[in-house]
């Protein structure tokens, strides 16, 4: 088949349809008036093909909010089994940013110190990617880190053209979703400049960002490390873990055990946890390695623009805008990093 | 000098997080708190660690931690934990006994760099249970004793009966080259020892700088401050100054960030870092 397609709406949603009788799809739906959420879908009619961002960023698909990792028996000998969840699915309307995202954990949880996650990759190698190109709202910022044109990682990527999507097909994989589809035909002309064009109509609609070239921060922020602002910043924030939860790249998690009744087997479950909560660098003793709260919101910037920058080339941050809209007290990130960097120059100045 | 890497076998399969079944074959209280387990792998197998390093002890229904062995490599068929009641999984530990079996994955992180202390001087500063994992460098010295110079262990804690090891710590006495120290901050009547933190003990030995490794464990971060500023007060260069930095690791593999101290992890950098190291990191101790 042609490695370019144009299909329409009720097309994407035959293909969707079509993926459903074979496996199981996640693609954004709905929530209330103006959230969306990755849900498991049954309708091809629920997928929401237009949509600003989801609460939850699509990686709940390859390490959800809470997993198991190992099933296990106490008695009369203890012994476990790992729960690795491998049967394929498709992951429909990933953004760019997302998408981004989607490969730093790829770098994060299979590569990184030489040491593959096998929960997480089990998960990503049965996984299909549809990606959808999307157009930014007042939180996107994505042109600052890089991310709004990433396709790495996509099977199909589909880009708006008038009235449908032009598919790229980027993989077998990608193929053998939209093989056969009969709403697929030739791309004409104008729908091939529109589909080209779109990525600069999406950068000229940015309006947030960051006031520095990503090689800049990790040497601007180091400087600041004892800015004010954090102290400022932490004085608003409520260490909730809400940015942490909503990030596409964040991937720190808790172990624990649950026991089933009656206390012979249980499951060893990990979760997503935060940096931001009091007890993270909690050991014994007790000692505290960030009992503040500013040393906490230090380290959640350090950790996405200096720390993994520097050791991945690439910032932890793809500018999806989540942790800014969801913050419960306001917290904008672009305004946090954006007044360490004015700090920085300044000083840099002086 | 850079911290020991051994890379932990078998690390991509499906079994990453996956224990392996152990027996204890005995347990031993050291101190109220402190318990002491002698671990068999299947087949009797060696652990394989260096120095330093440390397991995930799982015991399932409560979780798991970890701890750092405090055997030597040397030990054969089994290894040595001690294991102090703190929380919910070392006070499942604590219930333990000989026959019981635990699970262990690992293991993990970097050990003391035990090839470039061969024909150095080797002092030990342990505070509290800090003795523990440091106790696998001492034992191994005093196996392969001709390797290595003098023996200088530096022990605080807190009361004559926290002491761990006393028996172990009067044999290391006996050796030719050893200097054993031990200082309480609390002595007691029956008490004839030294009294005071760890650091009063250093005025109290010959220390050739240039000649000594220095292999630390401390307990509290503020007690490594204070220890650093000693060794370099003695004049060891920062780079023969190895400590082990203490963090609640969940996944042992670098995943989890638990254990992040700026842009290493202790899991898998560490948990044996270098004097230089140390000062360079903001939040090491």
């Amino acid at each position: 088949m042609p490695q370019q397609a144009v299909i329409d709406e009720s097309g994407v949603r035959e293909v969707l349809g079509r993926a459903l009788q074979r496996t199981r799809v996640m693609a954004p739906v709905r929530r209330g008036r103006t959230a969306f959420d990755f849900q498991w879908v049954e309708d091809p009619a629920e997928v929401a093909l237009t949509y600003s961002r989801t609460v939850l960023p699509p990686k709940k698909a390859f390490l959800p909010p809470r997993e198991a990792l190992l099933e296990f028996r106490r008695s009369p000998e203890p012994t476990s089994t790992p729960s690795i969840e491998d049967e394929p699915f498709v992951l429909f309307g990933v953004h760019p940013c997302d998408l981004t995202a989607i490969g730093q954990l790829d770098w994060a949880m299979g590569r990184r110190h030489e040491v593959a996650d096998p929960h997480y990759l089990a998960r990503r190698r049965a996984a299909t990617i549809a990606a959808v190109d999307c157009l930014p709202d007042e939180y996107c910022f994505c042109t600052s880190v890089g991310s709004c044109e990433t396709r790495e990682g996509a099977d199909l990527f589909f880009t708006p053209v008038d009235g449908g999507y032009l598919v790229d097909v980027l993989t077998a994989k990608g193929e053998a979703l939209v093989e056969g589809a009969c709403g697929l035909r030739e791309p004409t002309r104008a729908e091939l400049a529109v589909a080209e064009s779109f990525p600069d109509e999406k950068v000229r609609r940015v309006t947030a960002g960051i006031d520095a070239e990503c090689n800049e921060l990790p040497d601007l922020l180091d400087s600041r490390y004892d800015s004010e602002v954090w102290e400022r910043t932490a004085e608003r924030c409520y260490s909730c873990g809400t940015c942490t939860d909503v990030c596409p790249t964040c991937f720190c998690f808790d172990v624990n055990d649950a026991v089933n009744l009656p206390l012979v087997t249980g499951t060893r479950r990990r979760e997503y946890d935060s940096c931001q909560f009091l007890d993270f660098a909690l050991v014994a003793g007790p000692h505290n390695f960030r009992p503040e709260r500013a040393d906490r919101v230090r380290h959640r910037w350090f950790r996405k623009f200096v720390y993994l920058l520097r050791e991945h080339g690439m910032p932890f941050c793809v500018g999806c805008g989540r942790c800014s809209q969801a913050c419960t007290a306001g917290i904008s990130l672009t305004d946090v990093i954006n007044a360490v960097v004015a700090e920085a120059r300044e000083g840099a100045a002086a | 000098m850079t911290a020991a890497r051994e890379r932990p076998a078998g690390h991509e399969q499906a079994r990453l997080y996956v224990p392996e079944v152990a027996t204890i074959v005995r347990a031993r209280d050291l101190t109220p708190r402190d318990k002491v387990f002698v671990i068999e792998l299947p087949g009797r197998r060696n652990l394989g660690h260096m120095p330093g390093q440390f397991v995930q002890v799982s015991v399932f229904g409560y979780g798991e931690a970890p701890i750092s062995v405090c055997s030597p490599p040397e030990k054969q068929g089994a290894f040595d934990l001690c294991v102090r009641n703190l929380g919910s999984v070392t006070g499942a530990l604590h219930a333990l006994d000989a026959g019981d079996k635990v699970g262990i994955r690992g293991p993990f992180g970097r050990g003391f760099p035990i090839d470039s202390m061969k024909h150095m001087d080797v002092l030990i500063v342990a505070g509290g249970i800090g003795l523990a994992p440091l106790r696998s460098i001492i034992d191994s010295v005093f196996l392969n004793r001709d390797e290595y110079g003098r023996l200088v262990v530096l022990y605080g804690t807190g009361t004559p009966e926290d002491i761990l090891f006393p028996a172990e710590l009067e044999a290391w006495q006996l050796e030719e080259g050893n200097e054993i120290l031990v200082t309480v901050d609390e002595g007691g009547p029956d008490w004839a020892g030294n009294v005071g933190v760890i650091t009063t003990l250093f005025s109290e030995v010959d220390i050739d700088p240039v000649n000594t490794v220095v292999a630390a464990l401390v307990g509290p971060p503020v007690m490594y401050r204070f220890v650093l500023m000693e060794l370099e007060g003695l004049g060891i260069p920062e780079d023969q100054i190895f400590f082990s930095l203490e963090r609640r690791m969940k996944c042992g593999v670098g995943k989890c960030g638990h254990c992040q101290v700026e842009d290493l992890y202790v899991c898998m950098d560490g948990p044996v870092f270098s004097g230089g190291q140390i000062k360079k990191l903001h939040e090491s101790i």
